[in-house]
């Protein structure tokens, strides 16, 4: 897996962590037409350029709604009732144009397999680029870049239905990156993939992030793996922010089980051995925490 | 009750899916297959309903071999549950959904009604009867179509990956639902990669990889075979990961997992 | 299913003909097509055929070719009886017969060996609308996945209990509705979140999206699209010139 460090990247780099506020939901509230509630309400949230922050919540809760909001598919494909404003960048994104939205926050969906058009791995990364009538010559570089950046080069002329699940996340994930977008979004990116292989990409998502300073807000169910490279939780429910903060600290909070989220094995026994009066510190592997207990021991 | 004996599985498009499995599961077993995508889980329960038949190799299921059976003649001992509801829901109503593999079946009108009943009532379904099953969210969706398999009280339940896209209120009901099933003496498979959803139901434990089963045995075993689960590309639970960590150093805390709890000077947490 | 999917489905292979311009393989594909269908005596006939198997086994697609016309061999013989019915003659109706298999060769040997990148090439190179190559080439690209999830439906139904195979022909067709519906259901799913990404990357954004790949034909492609225009004006020439008996 190559690591791209090519001039273009260090530009780019930077462009996000270096500009503060990303993105500004503020008192959002969504409903769609004929639903009886709000699947999002007064919502706020800020995210700052370059951080990692996770949106968890019980399905059903507004996640996939909330997503919708920041990349502009509502209000621009879905319509209802819109309240409050959502800000990307400099872009307003009810008023902002889709094509723009696309250069500035990047979608993944959750099935990759819906979101590859093109016959070959190389051609569907450009379909962005085509769309925006960027120059053939500055489309193959970025293309390459984008294929460097996620370890594909190799895949480049490969169809769709020969590539594995992981295979296909990248190359989903590199057709987003190539419209270098200051916010990605990933909405449950490892739900489709086995551990190895989703360890692998929260292990990349990591690498991109300080490569390239992209902002990232991932909706997870698996928090076991994603917590590790989290700056923040956000917990959602009934379409509401409920906790917001790093995720030790989160994950701590007695009512984050209540809400629905599943707290990972050893959160969980780091909560009761801290209840229990062991003074333990942060962390979320098994690694840490056994380091923790030997020190303890030790000390003792 | 199942038994595969040198069973070899080729597709028709040339892919050696399973090589070489034996494995016999007796009644009221509790197995979980692991492995990673592609290792042949799927294609191996495929062959315990006859969807697949050997291409070389047999499987008997209560003594008879899987091709001289048809799939829905097989069906009513072993129920299979795949992982994408929509694959398998159409029906007008809840009910009628349920209805479906009962009519095929050739049920009577009244042990028809008592089963839908008691289908519905134990999965949490009775108020959605009337209602599309597409109206469901995607928990109940996913309930439904474990209701619609017990409805019919097949000997053998399998599970291909239940928890996928489950949040953990789901996830949970789930594992009540598994527990319920073994406490009842149903012959149980449970095909997953969600290693921590797993590991506390303590089943056998059956690990695959290109096609062949690597490993068969006790899941608090396995699990603690590092280069058995590296080779296979299965993550190990993390409180197992903890134990041997804190195994490593003589001078760590005292640790042992038993039962699916991990104990340090003590029982600390499940 | 996967069989029948196999002669269909585009493979990439390394030959001489896969590599020419999409769009001589369409004018070589057209001039055989036209070459077959007024092919009117078995020398004619056995020539086109020679000349397309050849082209089939420069390509490395004989065994392809040779899956799709059993495909088509049941409607060949079909063919056969009804003319033989028809015009009593058993030369006549074989003629007929080869005719046909001749054609479906013809139109093969364009689609096997022209991917779906490059079909799109040839009709935005014939000015259709955007959203026309758009959905051809999505649809194609389609196929695949959706025959999976066919497959998976009609796994799931036998799970339970459904017999596609037995009783008359209405309760057959009505025994389709388990695996129709689901199918509908998921492909509009499918072209909803589809819809969504291509909304989020950018798509209808200008009026003349550019490409990655151009196809600028090469002197090579010139020279066989001027060779086979030249052999396709020869063999209509004979065809009008030297009319032969069957």
């Amino acid at each position: 897996m190559g690591i791209a460090t090519l001039p273009d990247i260090q530009r780019w780099k930077g462009l996000g962590s270096s500009m503060g506020e990303i993105l500004r939901v503020q008192n959002l509230s969504f409903r769609y037409p004929e639903a009886a509630k709000f699947a999002v309400r007064d919502f706020e949230l800020t995210i700052k350029g370059g951080e990692i922050v996770i949106l968890a919540g019980p399905s059903g809760c507004g996640k996939s709604t909330l997503l919708r909001a920041v990349n502009g598919l509502i209000p621009h494909m879905y319509t209802g009732e819109y309240l409050g404003s959502v800000s990307v960048g400099d872009h307003k994104v009810s008023e902002a144009r889709m094509s723009e939205l696309a250069q500035t926050v990047g979608l993944l969906f959750q099935n990759p397999e819906n979101q590859i058009f093109m016959f070959s791995v190389e051609r569907d990364i450009a379909f962005g680029l085509e769309n925006l009538a960027v120059p053939p010559d500055e489309m193959r570089t970025r293309v390459d870049e984008a294929m460097r950046q996620l370890g594909i080069t190799d895949l480049a002329q490969r169809a769709p239905h020969e590539l594995s699940d992981g295979q296909k996340q990248r190359v989903a994930l590199a057709g987003v990156i190539v419209m270098r977008p200051r916010l990605i979004i990933l909405d449950e990116p490892t739900s489709l993939l086995d551990p190895k292989t989703a360890v692998e990409l929260v292990e990349l998502v990591r690498r991109l992030r300080d490569e390239t300073g992209i902002t990232f807000l991932i909706v997870e169910h698996r928090l076991e793996l994603l917590v590790r490279i989290a700056d923040r939780l956000v917990v959602m429910s009934e379409g509401r922010k409920v906790l917001d903060g790093g995720p030790e600290e989160v994950l701590a909070d007695e009512r984050a089980a209540a809400y629905g989220i599943s707290i990972p094995p050893i959160s969980r026994l780091r909560n009761q051995l801290k209840r229990d009066g062991l003074p333990l510190e942060n962390g979320f592997g098994p690694d840490d925490l056994a380091e923790e207990l030997n020190r303890e021991a030790l000390g003792r | 009750m199942i038994e595969f004996r040198d069973v070899t599985f080729v597709h028709q498009t040339g892919k050696t899916a399973l090589r070489d499995v034996n494995l016999k599961v007796e009644k009221a077993e509790m197995l979980a297959v692991v492995g990673e995508n592609g290792a042949g889980k799927t294609t191996l329960v495929k062959h315990v309903n006859g969807l697949l038949k050997p291409t070389k190799g047999t499987v008997l299921v209560d003594g008879e071999d899987t091709t001289k059976k048809s799939t829905a003649e097989l069906s009513r001992k072993v129920g299979i549950a795949f992982q994408n509801p929509d694959h398998q829901l159409f029906s007008e109503s809840v009910e009628a959904e349920t209805a479906f593999a009962l009519k095929n079946f050739g049920f009577s009108r009244e042990l028809m009604d008592q089963r839908l009943n008691w289908a519905l009532q134990f999965f949490g379904l009775e108020e959605y009867r009337n209602s599309s099953p597409l109206a469901l969210s995607g928990g109940e969706k996913k309930r439904l179509t474990l209701a619609c398999i017990l409805a019919w009280d097949p000997e053998v339940v399998i599970l291909d990956e239940p928890t996928v896209g489950q949040d953990a209120i789901q996830k949970e009901k789930l594992s009540g639902i598994i527990k319920m099933l073994r406490s009842t003496g149903k012959t149980t498979i449970i095909v997953s990669h969600d290693i921590e959803f797993i590991w506390p139901l303590q089943p056998r434990l059956v690990v695959m990889s290109q096609g062949r089963v690597v490993a068969d045995g006790p899941a608090d075993t396995l699990m603690r075979d590092e280069e058995l689960l590296e080779g296979a590309r299965v993550m190990q639970p993390q409180l197992v990961e903890l134990y041997q960590r804190l195994r490593r150093r003589p001078d760590s805390p005292f640790a042992s997992v038993n039962d699916a709890r991990l104990w340090i000077t003590g029982p600390v947490v499940r | 299913m996967y069989w029948v999917a196999g002669g269909f489905i585009f493979r990439r292979v390394n030959s001489p003909f896969h590599s020419l311009d999409p769009r001589v393989k369409l004018l070589v594909s057209a001039e055989l097509f036209v070459v077959s269908l007024t092919a009117y005596s078995v020398t004619q006939l056995a020539v086109v055929m020679a000349v397309m198997l050849s082209i089939a086994a420069v390509s490395k697609i004989l065994k392809r070719v040779g899956r799709t016309l059993i495909f088509s061999a049941g409607f060949s013989v079909f063919i056969f009886v009804i003319n033989l019915l028809a015009s009593h003659s058993l030369l006549t109706s074989a003629v007929y017969s080869v005719r046909f298999l001749a054609i479906i060769i013809s139109t093969s040997l364009f689609f096997i060996t022209t991917s779906p990148d490059e079909l799109e090439q040839v009709m935005k190179s014939a000015h259709l609308p955007r959203d026309v190559v758009f959905a051809f080439t999505t649809a194609v690209r389609f196929i695949p996945v959706l025959m999976l999830d066919a497959i998976q439906i009609v796994d799931a139904q036998k799970s339970r209990g459904l017999e596609v195979e037995k009783g008359n022909l209405i309760r057959r067709v009505r025994k389709m509705v388990p695996v129709l519906i689901p199918l509908v259901v998921n492909s509009v799913i499918r072209s909803g979140e589809l819809a969504e990404a291509m909304e989020s990357r950018a798509y209808g954004a200008v009026s003349k999206p550019t490409s990655l790949h151009s196809y600028s034909s090469t002197k090579r492609d010139k020279l066989v699209a001027a060779g086979s225009l030249i052999l396709f004006i020869i063999t209509v020439y004979i065809y009008v010139r030297f009319p032969t008996p069957l």
